[in-house]
């Protein structure tokens, strides 16, 4: 990304001296829309699981593992100190992996899941949100971490060594 | 279910959205009238969630009541969590989320009176 982080958005950087975080300014649309798919994967796959489970086993495991993927990236952006935005990355990364296995599995082989996860499809019956989200989360958690080296380099210099 | 109260909320969240939006344009944080809207949402959200609860049993599929059930304790959760969130941030993304959350209650809202007349 050639684009200086600061030129692009500086009307939501009014505080030139607070370190970046992943669960502040735009980041909190982010916690509130994987907050809010959280809370929906993990009502509905409860749900699932305790009701029907036999309908659709697979779909209904699928939608228990993404309720976890959105929990741990909330907290994990939410909360934005290093290792929970380590732990988001690896949350964002298994989200955008499995809507892309599972969406191209759902259009190859129909008969695979028979009722419908919020994965099936590229998330089409959300709307593509599922698809999206990760890829805006990994940016904006990369565009942050850019930002902190830019504030912080000494600070940020250990991760590299260290991963 | 009670289509007066489900047009109450809806006229509700869309003044929020309108108020959100406003807002976000002006650059303004969370004010009173963000506040008072946000909570006369959440009386009118309880006052549903009593009238669905004591009304559920008319949905006989166990599966779409126990969805019903789940939405109308979902839909309260929204309005105060992302106020909350809104009056921690303090750029105009936080009008941002209070605009996002009037249109998630609208839209599970629907949801509700859809579950309703479908199975009821």
């Amino acid at each position: 990304m050639p684009e200086q982080p600061h030129t692009e958005q500086t009307r939501t950087e009014q505080q030139p001296a607070e370190r970046p975080h992943t669960g502040h300014g735009f980041g909190r649309v982010l916690v509130a829309v994987y907050g809010l798919l959280a809370l929906a994967a993990t009502g509905r796959s409860i749900l699932q699981i305790s009701e029907y489970f036999d309908r659709a086993p697979v779909s209904y495991v699928l939608s228990a593992l993404a309720a976890v993927i959105y929990i741990v990236a909330t907290i994990g952006l939410a909360r934005g100190d290093r290792t929970s935005v380590r732990l988001a990355t690896v949350a964002l990364t298994v989200e955008l992996v499995g809507v892309l296995v599972v969406g191209a599995i759902s259009y190859a082989v129909p008969s695979a899941f028979p009722d419908k996860t919020v994965w099936s499809h590229f998330g089409s019956g959300y709307g593509y949100v599922p698809l999206l989200l990760p890829l805006v989360g990994l940016w904006w958690i990369r565009r942050t971490n850019r930002a902190s080296e830019a504030v912080a380099p000494e600070l940020a210099a250990p991760a590299e060594s260290e991963s | 279910m009670l289509q007066p109260l489900t047009v109450v909320v809806l006229v509700a969240t869309g003044l929020l959205a309108i108020l959100a939006a406003h807002h976000l344009l002006r650059r303004r944080l969370v004010d009173d009238p963000i506040v008072l809207t946000g909570a006369a949402i959440e009386v009118a959200l309880l006052v549903q969630l009593v009238v669905g609860l004591t009304n559920a049993s008319a949905i006989a599929d166990g599966a779409e009541r126990a969805t019903f059930i789940a939405y109308l304790f979902t839909v309260l959760v929204v309005i105060p969590a992302t106020v909350l969130i809104a009056i921690k941030e303090k750029t105009q993304w936080a009008m941002a989320v209070v605009l996002g959350g009037a249109v998630v209650v609208a839209i599970l809202v629907a949801r509700l009176q859809q579950v309703w007349s479908l199975h009821a």
